[in-house]
């Protein structure tokens, strides 16, 4: 009886106490590791942020016309800001992957280096998202601008359609670079792009027949009811 | 700074004028219906009023292909006794050439300016293509001032109609006017005279890649001259009558182009503008007289309605920089028939303080932020159209006068929001 309690408790629990007397050192590392991470990222941060100021890089930023570009995609904060937090994060992001490096599980390791391998796609698919974005702001706004300007009815939805259909190519973009669905997202967004545009072909074609008639009517026969004040 | 060629056929000819006296650039793009009469009229000016100094035309065109620069080389005075004069003592000399650079009026002047600085001409001026009530008076009136006055600009008066030239009512005329505090009505002209040592002051300046090179330049010309304490007068020249300018540019670029070249100059000029408090008026030479003008047609309801989609859709970009007030202002009256809509002075100069402000602190893209503009510029003249449909010439120009004061006195807000 003893040793078969032996044999089936006692001794697979002392391998366990084992395995977990060998990892708790790596265990702990690791912890230390990732601890000592987020304390250098803030540390790093504020270090980076000050130093940032000092040089005055906000200053150049905004005579290089960086400040501009970021604006445009409607980020408010500094340049200095932005790259102090972008230190602090890398400084974390490594020393976690030390951290999880230091716990010495081989199935931990595989998983990391495939993720290594995969980065620079995620690093190429935030900057095409990081771009996507700034250029749907910017060209989204151009066009509501230039529509209002126009006297096009529907400006706030011709803008709102600029900006998203821009930001959807880049995502597609992005999501193609990480490999997700390749194929099905390609289709889809031609499906629902070709769609939108022959939604809007047949809804002008049938709903605005009349109104199309009308404006050329207007502007080929008559011409626009136009004023003849010079502004210059 | 870099100099543009010119082609060797006109390095020729400049190499055979030699020097001149008196130098009058004509830009045009297209005139041919126009700029025969521009040509006579300016040579008319050269024979009765300058008939003993050397003279020189300059076309400077932009590739015009419905036969400008052949219309340009046949106009001429064909018989001087029409004019009372029995012939000129001196000979003039005609130019027409291509100009360099972006497409546009500042790139025309640059090439005009560029012949003046190698034929080191004393005294020169500039006049449009598409002018039909252009005269020989117009020649001895923006060149005499320099010659005999000692002045080294020269800025047109000019009667016109009550809604011609609103930009120049509403926004650049106040504006110019509280910021360097002289009163110069048409900064805008289009039609200046100026010395040759001011035509080589403005050869220094790199511009020519900017704004300033399209619709830009006469207000650059214009605060070039008054920020760097050149001496400057008017000289009124009566009607201003020609033909829609560019008919083909919408009001949104003609606004971003010359708004945007004013809010660069105030970059530019803040030291010189600063400091200074109300305006005072410059020497005005001419004979002053009242004209009949054209009737403007005026479609007020259009005018509302682009104002009306103006606020109902950019506000989430005006939030960023109009006050609240404004913002709340403009919201209520966008409800209000179009017998009681009316955008008051003070109103109106927040709004254009605040454009600058945000155009200066780059707030947003800067073609953005100034094409945004165009609603509110149209409601403003929609309200001005609406408070002066009986008011004559000079109630009008009482008006203008009263929106002056008014930026002048609201200068403060400017400046501190400035930095």
């Amino acid at each position: 009886m003893n040793n078969f309690l032996q044999r089936v408790i006692i001794e697979p629990f002392e391998r366990f106490f084992e395995k977990v007397l060998q990892f708790l050192p790596d265990f702990l590392s690791a912890i230390l590791i990732f601890t000592l991470g987020i304390v250098l990222g803030f540390i790093l941060r504020a270090v980076s942020l000050r130093l940032f100021r000092t040089i005055k890089l906000d200053k150049f930023s905004e005579r290089s016309g960086v400040v501009e570009i970021i604006q445009k995609g409607g980020i408010r904060e500094t340049v200095s800001l932005i790259l102090s937090r972008i230190i602090g994060w890398l400084t974390i992001i490594s020393f976690s992957i030390l951290s999880l490096y230091s716990l010495e599980v081989p199935a931990i390791g595989q998983i990391l280096e495939r993720f290594l391998l995969y980065l620079p796609n995620v690093f190429v698919a935030a900057v095409i998202l990081f771009f996507g974005y700034f250029l749907s702001n910017f060209l989204g706004r151009a066009a509501l601008i230039a529509s209002v300007n126009a006297g096009f009815k529907a400006s706030g939805l011709m803008g709102k359609f600029v900006k998203l259909t821009i930001f959807l190519l880049a995502a597609t973009m992005a999501l193609e670079q990480l490999g997700i669905g390749k194929e099905t997202i390609i289709i889809a967004f031609a499906i629902i792009f070709g769609g939108i545009v022959l939604a809007l072909a047949i809804a002008f074609g049938l709903g605005g027949r009349n109104l199309a008639k009308k404006y050329l009517e207007k502007k080929l026969l008559k011409g626009e009811d136009k004023d003849d004040i010079k502004h210059l | 700074m870099d100099t543009i060629n010119l082609r060797k056929e006109i390095q020729k000819k400049l190499a055979d004028i030699k020097k001149t006296d008196i130098l009058v650039g004509i830009p045009s793009y297209n005139n041919a219906r126009t700029i025969g009469h521009v040509v006579k009229a300016v040579q008319a000016g050269f024979a009765k009023y300058f008939p003993d100094k050397k003279c020189v035309l300059v076309n400077s065109d932009g590739g015009s292909t419905d036969g400008t620069a052949e219309t340009v080389q046949n106009a001429g005075i064909e018989s001087y006794q029409t004019i009372l004069i029995n012939h000129r003592t001196t000979p003039s000399f005609k130019i027409t050439t291509p100009y360099h650079g972006i497409p546009g009026k500042g790139s025309a002047f640059r090439t005009i300016f560029e012949i003046a600085s190698a034929l080191d001409a004393k005294v020169c001026a500039v006049v449009d293509s598409d002018l039909r009530s252009i005269t020989p008076e117009w020649i001895e009136l923006l060149i005499k001032p320099v010659v005999e006055g000692g002045f080294d600009y020269v800025a047109p008066l000019y009667h016109r109609h009550k809604y011609d030239g609103t930009i120049t009512n509403s926004v650049i005329y106040p504006l110019t006017r509280a910021l360097y505090g002289k009163r110069i009505r048409q900064p805008i002209g289009g039609d200046f005279g100026f010395s040759g040592k001011l035509a080589r002051f403005y050869l220094t300046k790199d511009v020519w890649e900017t704004d300033v090179a399209r619709y830009g330049i006469d207000i650059w010309m214009t605060t070039t001259a008054m920020a760097n304490k050149f001496k400057i007068c008017q000289a009124f020249l009566g009607a201003k009558i020609h033909d829609a300018k560019d008919p083909g540019a919408d009001l949104s670029a003609m606004l971003h182009q010359v708004v945007g070249a004013t809010f660069e100059l105030m970059d530019t000029y803040f030291d010189a503008w600063k400091n200074i408090e109300g305006s005072e008026p410059e020497p005005t030479y001419g004979f002053q007289y009242a004209v009949g003008l054209e009737p403007v047609n005026v479609n007020l309801d259009r005018m509302l309605d682009r104002f009306r989609l103006g606020v109902k859709e950019l506000m989430g970009i005006w939030k960023e920089f109009l006050s609240e007030g404004i913002r709340v202002f403009l919201c209520e009256i966008d409800s209000l028939p179009r017998e009681n809509f009316h955008i008051p002075d003070e109103v109106w100069v927040e709004i254009i303080y605040s454009f600058a402000v945000a155009a200066h602190k780059k707030i947003i893209n800067k073609e953005h932020l100034l094409k945004s503009l165009t609603p509110l510029y149209i409601g403003k003249t929609a309200s001005f159209v609406i408070e002066t449909l009986e008011s004559s010439a000079s109630d009008v120009e009482e008006k203008i006068d009263r929106l002056c004061v008014c930026f002048e006195k609201e200068k403060r807000f400017l400046v501190t929001n400035w930095n």
